[in-house]
């Protein structure tokens, strides 16, 4: 069995949330469980389904390859399985693997005593998957305002959704999302780079101690947040970008169908300037 | 802490401030429910989205008038009896009054006839609203005939634009530069026509004044190359936006997004566009030639308070016929009822330079 | 079954204010330590402590070529707007000081048509590479790797692709970006239509890839560590030199879960090189675009990656092909 040489003491029996001790063992590296057996399920079933939605399409081309959504006409009804219905037995079997891999992340958490974090930090992702292709497709009221699922397509399907509100960088919680993003990707690179640098400290140089990572930091910019600060500062980051991106595509169209340059009037119509 | 005493005023201002931005900036939005059409085929997210209260305004803002009744052509002709009838003396004096009374009715509803004729002597042509008015109608006719590809059988009476109104809704001057505009400010830098909210772009900081290149001057709007690799267009950034700041107002002007004559994907390939970009491009020229060939003839007749800071006279552009809507007046033909509308009838009726 | 997870301090020690890992020489000299503060908002999260900062001859430097930059991009929107306070805060976000027109190319234009802008890019770029120096050598002084000046050149790089190095290719400073909120957003969705669908550059696809990986990556790592909190896990250094239960209890969490776990010190080497790879192939990106490719989308047609959509209308053509459209609309 691939164990790690300290692997033997953690793996005890319980924790689980469902399936008693049914699934309660490993594969290999690999933690089974009630909700691995449904991640897998889900998994392979939407895949098989890409793949028919695929032999059906005219192109084996990865980049090319196209499941999309239904017509706007078949609303929030079942869509012909050649007509969309495939792409949404896939979102299905997606949300349940999904959700069965996050469930199965918070029983591998008890497991080891640990806290919760990362299902809930996977949850901020799953909501913006959901986002796209339930909560917004709901509210404008057709499964077709979904997401289709191909490598280029999707990148098709963004463009035109930008531009159905003319310019989709004036969106005030696209605005937040690109900060929390990028502000997310400089705050790995500097924390990352600080732990490297304190473990890596050149040639003659003894490893450095979280003093000098905390030195450094308020050296250079007059603040460092501390090893813990900075574990929840980058959750935060990371959470909040997957949620304000679920934030404004749930705006555009069911608040707001116009040019979203448009929608900085209010700001412009303020009392205060009169 | 120094700070103690500093900070419930510090909270209090912020939220205070807070709630003084969040009140108006939720209220901006749009109450949900909105109906969308489909534009392209299935996923690609072509189409265009409604708000439903959108919708109920425009249906109320966008219905026909009741008109006159078509006559039949009995009776002596208009240019018989009348004098000084140059555009419809073919008519019968009765389709002629007819024309007449509805001109009225679009343009002048308050003021009535002598809003156009001096009433001693209904031939004069003292007012200058009597020599605009004939141009305007040598232009309805123009359209009609020779813009079939923009405006199609459905074609256009002086309601499309007037509403009612003696001046359309929605017209532009040139306020690109000019007296009113120089910032005045010495050596800091110049926002060439741009970096303010832009009106024609739907508030974006783009150029404001799109107008006067694209629908009066024939300034290149195409930016995008047709090679993948680099060879020889030099189209700038800045251009790019110019060509924006247009797609932008045309797109308002129709109450209609980019993807309604684009497959965003490709903008510049025909052949994935909607063939609504073919009627859309007919539309840009027909602008042109309404404000070259007619508008810009007008500025010797116009008096000084009709134009605008730099003395051009007031121009057209996609909203003043579409006013919000992807077809003028939903698409609801009146011009069918008036053919006296229908075709060129004057020598002199077509576009000409100023 | 209340259980305690690790999300903000519940309680706050206060120890004294730390001043720094002494250093010798003039160094300690320049930090600023008086007056010792710490904010209890700040503890919730991290540390309470603020500061101290260190000064020196670069920080000092960059930071008067920062200002100098501000200076000349805020005086000038405001000079746009004729000193009107009111509308320079309304008209905020739509202000810009604009590059010079695309007829000056390299060439230095008028201070009002582009020659502020080209000033406030020198400054402003000045204080970027000083700021660098001085991270660099703040690492040296306290004997660190110099790993994190390394990660903050990628984003200067990026930086200087986009204001100095593709004007330079492309021979015009007119290419570069504005200094604005809306008008950067302007410029970066105009770029995209000029050079036909910038989705369809692999480096922007690449930038876009890391973007939302380093998003994953610190939700993960972020996340694991304060699982293992209880355990110490966030004592990173030590664990990685001396492996303690936390480090075993992290690893593990992803070895069940995808069967591959990486170790405290290798995590920090994925997490830096997602984080930068999204500035680097990102530059290259913008750096290729309108240098070497012109229309993205035919790119991706050329190399069989675009998608193909049912036909839902006739043939379309282009009415400027069509006899005569050229005289169309022309008034003679």
């Amino acid at each position: 069995m691939a164990m790690l040489s300290f692997e033997k003491k953690y793996r005890v029996r319980g924790g689980t949330l469902l399936g008693g001790d049914l699934f309660d063992f490993w594969v290999g590296p690999f933690y089974v469980g009630f909700f691995g057996v449904t991640a897998v399920f889900f998994a392979i079933l939407g895949t098989a389904l890409l793949a028919y939605g695929a032999s059906l399409g005219d192109t084996w081309n990865i980049w090319r390859i196209n499941i999309a959504p239904p017509d706007l006409k078949y609303g929030l009804g079942f869509a012909p399985l050649k007509e969309g219905g495939i792409w949404q037995l896939v979102t299905i079997c997606a949300l349940g693997a999904f959700c069965s891999w996050a469930l199965r992340q918070a029983e591998i958490a008890r497991k080891l005593g640990c806290g919760l974090h990362v299902p809930f930090a996977f949850s901020a992702a799953i909501f913006a998957y959901f986002s796209l292709v339930v909560v917004r497709p709901i509210l404008m009221g057709a499964w077709g305002h979904g997401f289709p699922y191909g490598i280029l397509s999707h990148l098709d399907w963004v463009s035109n959704t930008g531009y159905q509100y003319l310019h989709f960088h004036y969106n005030p919680a696209h605005m937040i999302a690109v900060t929390f993003f990028f502000t997310n990707c400089l705050a790995l690179a500097l924390h990352s780079a600080l732990v490297l640098s304190a473990l890596n400290p050149g040639k003659g140089q003894v490893v450095k101690a979280p003093e000098h990572e905390n030195t450094y930091f308020r050296d250079i910019i007059g603040y460092s947040i501390g090893t813990l600060g900075i574990h929840r500062l980058g959750l935060f980051l990371a959470m909040s970008a997957s949620f304000w991106s679920a934030v404004c595509i749930i705006i555009s169209g069911p608040f707001w169908t116009r040019g979203w340059p448009e929608w900085w009037g209010w700001w412009l119509n303020l009392p205060i300037w009169k | 802490m120094s700070s103690l005493g500093i900070r419930p005023l510090a909270l209090g201002i912020v939220a205070v401030v807070g709630v003084f931005l969040a009140v108006p900036m939720v209220l901006g939005f749009q109450k949900p429910f909105i109906e969308s059409v489909q534009h392209g085929p299935r996923g690609v997210a072509m189409g265009v989205v409604y708000n439903d209260e959108t919708l109920v305004t425009n249906a109320a803002a966008n219905k026909i008038p009741g008109y006159l009744p078509q006559l039949p052509p009995v009776g002596p002709k208009a240019s018989a009896i009348y004098k000084n009838v140059q555009v419809l003396g073919d008519l019968s004096v009765g389709q002629f009054t007819r024309t007449m009374a509805s001109i009225t009715q679009w343009v002048a509803p308050t003021q009535g006839c002598n809003y156009c004729h001096n009433p001693a002597n209904m031939a004069d042509d003292g007012k200058y609203t009597k020599v605009v008015a004939r141009r305007m109608l040598q232009m309805t006719q123009n359209i009609n005939q020779n813009w079939q590809p923009h405006v199609a059988a459905t074609g256009v009476t002086c309601y499309t634009c007037h509403r009612g109104l003696n001046i359309p809704a929605n017209v532009w001057v040139d306020t690109s530069t000019g007296p009113g505009t120089d910032t005045g400010m010495g050596f800091a830098a110049m926002t060439p026509g741009k970096n303010a909210p832009s009106a024609a772009a739907g508030l974006a900081s783009l150029p404001s004044d799109p107008y006067t290149p694209y629908l009066e001057k024939a300034e290149t709007i195409r930016v995008i190359g047709n090679t993948a690799l680099a060879t020889d267009n030099h189209a700038s950034i800045k251009q790019t936006d110019w060509t924006y700041a247009l797609m932008m107002h045309m797109s308002n002007a129709l109450g209609v997004n980019c993807t309604y004559c684009h497959n965003t994907r490709a903008m510049a390939d025909w052949s994935q566009s909607p063939p609504q970009r073919v009627t859309a491009w007919y539309g840009i020229r027909m602008v042109r030639e309404m404000n070259v060939g007619y508008m810009d003839g007008l500025a010797g007749v116009f008096p000084e308070y009709r134009k605008g800071p730099l003395g051009d006279v007031q121009k057209v552009n996609c909203t003043t016929c579409h006013q919000g809507v992807y077809k003028p007046l939903y698409g609801v033909s009146m011009a069918k009822d008036f053919p006296e509308l229908q075709k060129v009838s004057s020598a002199n009726g077509g576009p000409r330079l100023p | 079954m209340s259980e305690y997870l690790n999300i903000f301090t519940r309680v706050q020690v206060r120890g004294h204010y730390e001043v720094g890992t002494p250093l010798p020489g003039r160094d300690n000299a320049e930090r600023t330590n008086n007056p010792p503060i710490f904010e209890y908002w700040m503890g919730k999260l991290g540390d309470a402590q603020i500061g101290p900062v260190y000064l020196g001859t670069l920080g000092v430097a960059s930071a008067v070529c920062f200002m100098i930059a501000f200076e000349i991009i805020g005086l000038n929107m405001w000079a746009s707007v004729h000193w009107s306070p009111m509308q320079f805060l309304r008209q905020l976000p739509w202000l810009a000081l604009e590059p010079p027109a695309p007829k000056y190319g390299l060439h230095f234009p008028p201070l009002s048509e582009g020659g502020w802008w080209l000033m406030a890019g020198f400054f402003l770029t000045t204080s970027i590479l000083l700021w660098w120096l001085r991270i660099y050598r703040r690492a040296i002084a306290l004997g660190l790797g110099t790993h994190t000046a390394w990660a903050f050149a990628a984003p200067i790089w990026l930086y200087l692709v986009l204001g100095f190095f593709r004007p330079l290719l492309m021979g015009s400073w007119s290419e570069a970006v504005p200094f604005g909120i809306f008008p950067h957003l302007d410029w970066t969705a105009a770029f995209s239509i000029r050079y036909g669908n910038l989705f369809y550059n692999p480096f922007h696809m690449l930038s876009i890839v890391f973007l939302y990986g380093s998003a994953v990556i610190f939700a993960m790592h972020g996340a694991t560590i304060l699982a293992v909190s209880r355990f110490g896990g966030e004592r990173e250094v030590e664990q990685s030199i001396d492996r303690g239960t936390a480090a075993e209890r992290a690893g593990l969490i992803w070895r069940w879960t995808m069967g591959f776990n990486a170790s405290f010190e290798s995590f920090h080497r994925w997490g830096i090189w997602f984080a930068v790879l999204c500035p680097i192939t990102g530059g290259i990106g913008i750096l290729l675009t309108g240098t070497v490719v012109d229309n993205w989308y035919l790119w991706g047609v050329k190399h069989h990656i675009a998608a193909s959509y049912p036909a839902l209308w006739g043939p379309v053509i282009d009415p400027a092909t069509l006899p005569g459209a050229a005289q169309l609309g022309v008034v003679k």
